[in-house]
């Protein structure tokens, strides 16, 4: 034996001191011990009699005795301690004098032993009050969360068990989530691992409270996405410091959240109005840039395309009413699939007729181009329309089409309940006119449009035509092909 | 470990030190059978074949460095994973330990958590 007996005195005496709370409040009948801790509580008061009988032995086996019995303290007082969910809290509180007197390595020497004297001159700084969810099986702890972040003016919630704090959570708004790990029923672990699993719940920081000795659990949450921890008995200053922490987190997180909301509003909103008539790339990059979400009204030069179906209405008052709207939806559907290819804008349909437009709001360099090729891939795609009318037993349909380049003002247009992206001005009703005098399998296109093609076209003769409202006489020509 | 991987037998002479380790290992989902001295843990090893023996060194009758040397000289149980208990963290009582035939050391005050790591590493 190398314990000299002196030291075993001396241990003895600590040993003692720090059971003798222990032995008081056991000894009070107001003081439920339920089984098995009961049995606990009477092994170490057992053993701590023991070393009292033993202390002034000078006896070498009694010494080695002391040895194991200052074992068996440490063991039941670390027992109990695992089960203090289970305990009075007053027993609960005689237990880490114990275990520091045995000096276990892994008891709490942690904040929540710096004494009122020795706590840090920390001002916490000002934090906005908050709505915090204190979830603890333990009454006196929930009174001390709430009477703690109350002086903070923080709005305390508490809930005794996992399964209250889950039901808590479905219906308020709380900030963030004290949660103790070990609970009976649904613990800490299990009540963090719900949170996370619930898109709702998912951002709400959850600050988790346990003893020393549960260090893995504590890593084990953290990694599951707790935000922060504390080791019990905690310290006021460093709970409400991370309380603050928490709420900081929260309120920075709301307002993400908010702003998100607020973009897939404009998102919406903007695919709503646009998107039957615009192809969605260009929806897409109206989404992109942020300025695209003002589309106020401006000037700008576009090519201007116009088609209708020679006949149509004199041909429509001669078919049923669901043969009439086959036919316009089998040819519209293709017409809008190869306008939308050619990033043309639709701006409406006004029964067989489509006006089109190419440049706005996305101007390209080859606007009148790809306006010209569309024409011409839409003037191609009626021989296959007509071949299934033919065999549906539908009438021929021939269309027209006009092109006119020219300024337009687009933006916006209508009132705030219903509002579309269109176009208004001048060049619109030249292109109407020139679609006007446009024959059947035609594309006419307006000198304007002409100017801006590459020169691979080759067109007509050139017709003239006089417009209501100007002078000159609008020059035209058909598109007879394109050169290879 | 569980119960279906076998018993652990703790030998140790001191009664109150004793039923605490019971509790806690059964606690920890550990069965264990006990013995009190050296004599009667060669006993237990021999009749249950246990899985794993912690074993007080300071024993009465026949003291755990003897029996672990007798039991390391016995086919039927020289297998059994063994780890010392000693009062004492010095090096000379561990390397003593280590050279009797034991697997693993523990000093008093056991360490729990650290006691259910080395167990749950022999046995497995």
């Amino acid at each position: 034996m190398t314990q000299s007996r002196n030291e075993n005195t001396r241990w003895a005496k600590r040993i003692l001191q720090a059971v003798a709370p222990l032995r008081a409040v056991a000894a009070r009948t107001s003081i439920a011990i339920d089984p098995p801790s009961d049995q606990d509580v009477a092994a170490l008061i057992e053993a701590a009699d023991r070393v009292e009988l033993l202390q002034a032995s000078t006896d070498r086996d009694d010494q080695h005795d002391l040895m194991n019995i200052f074992g068996a303290i440490r063991g039941y007082a670390e027992i109990l301690y695992e089960d203090r969910a289970l305990l009075h809290p007053a027993i609960v509180d005689t237990l880490p004098a114990i275990l520091r007197a045995l000096s276990a390595p892994e008891m709490p020497q942690d904040a929540g032993e710096i004494t009122a004297k020795q706590q840090p001159a920390v001002v916490p700084r000002s934090v906005e009050p908050g709505v915090i969810l204190a979830v603890d099986d333990m009454p006196e702890n929930r009174d001390l969360v709430s009477r703690l972040l109350s002086k903070y003016k923080h709005t305390v919630i508490t809930a005794e068990s996992g399964e209250e704090a889950l039901e808590l959570l479905d219906t308020l708004g709380v900030d963030v989530v004290l949660l103790d790990l070990m609970m009976p029923g649904i613990g800490g672990a299990e009540v963090l691992r719900r949170m996370k699993a619930n898109e709702q719940l998912r951002a709400t920081p959850v600050v988790m409270i346990s003893g020393r000795q549960d260090m893995d659990q504590i890593i084990a949450c953290i990694q599951a996405g707790a935000d922060d921890y504390l080791l019990k008995p905690f310290n006021p200053v460093l709970l409400q410091a991370r309380i603050a922490a928490g709420i900081e987190r929260k309120r920075w997180h709301d307002r993400e959240a908010q702003y998100r909301r607020q973009l897939e509003r404009s998102e919406k909103f903007i695919r709503a109005t646009f998107g039957r008539y615009l192809s969605d790339d260009i929806v897409d990059e109206i989404l992109a840039s942020p300025e695209g979400l003002e589309l106020g009204g401006d000037l700008r030069e576009v090519t201007i395309m116009m088609s209708d179906i020679r006949g149509f209405t004199t041909l429509s008052e001669h078919l049923p009413p669901q043969q009439v709207v086959r036919l316009l939806n089998r040819y519209l559907g293709r017409m809008t699939d190869i306008i939308l290819e050619h990033q043309g804008t639709i701006d409406e349909f006004l029964g067989d007729a489509v006006l089109a437009v190419f440049g706005a709001p996305r101007k390209a360099d080859d606007d009148a181009d790809r306006a010209v090729r569309c024409a011409i891939a839409m003037q191609a795609a009626m021989a296959e329309i007509n071949a299934a009318n033919e065999a549906d037993g539908l009438p021929r349909l021939d269309m027209a089409l006009a092109l006119n380049t020219g300024s337009v003002v687009a933006g916006n247009i209508g009132s705030e309940r219903r509002a579309k992206y269109g176009f208004v001005g001048h060049a619109m009703n030249v292109t109407s006119r020139i679609e006007d005098v446009s024959g059947p399998g035609e594309i006419l296109i307006s000198d304007s449009t002409l100017q801006k093609l590459p020169q691979r076209y080759s067109v007509g003769e050139r017709r003239s035509l006089s417009v209501k409202g100007i002078a000159e006489l609008v020059v035209v020509y058909p598109i007879l092909g394109v050169n290879q | 470990m569980s119960q279906a991987q076998g018993v652990v037998l703790l030998v140790e002479d001191n009664a109150l030190n004793r039923d605490m380790l019971v509790r806690r290992l059964t606690r920890a989902g550990v069965a264990v059978i006990c013995a009190g001295d050296g004599e009667a843990a060669l006993t237990q090893m021999r009749a249950h074949l246990p899985a794993l023996v912690l074993m007080d060194m300071n024993l009465p009758i026949k003291d755990g460095w003897t029996a672990v040397r007798e039991a390391r000289a016995d086919e039927t149980i020289c297998h059994i994973p063994i780890i010392a208990l000693t009062a004492h963290a010095m090096d000379t009582d561990r390397n003593s330990a280590l050279e009797a035939g034991c697997d693993e050391y523990a000093t008093k005050p056991i360490d729990f958590p650290e006691l259910l790591n080395k167990i749950q590493r022999l046995v497995n």
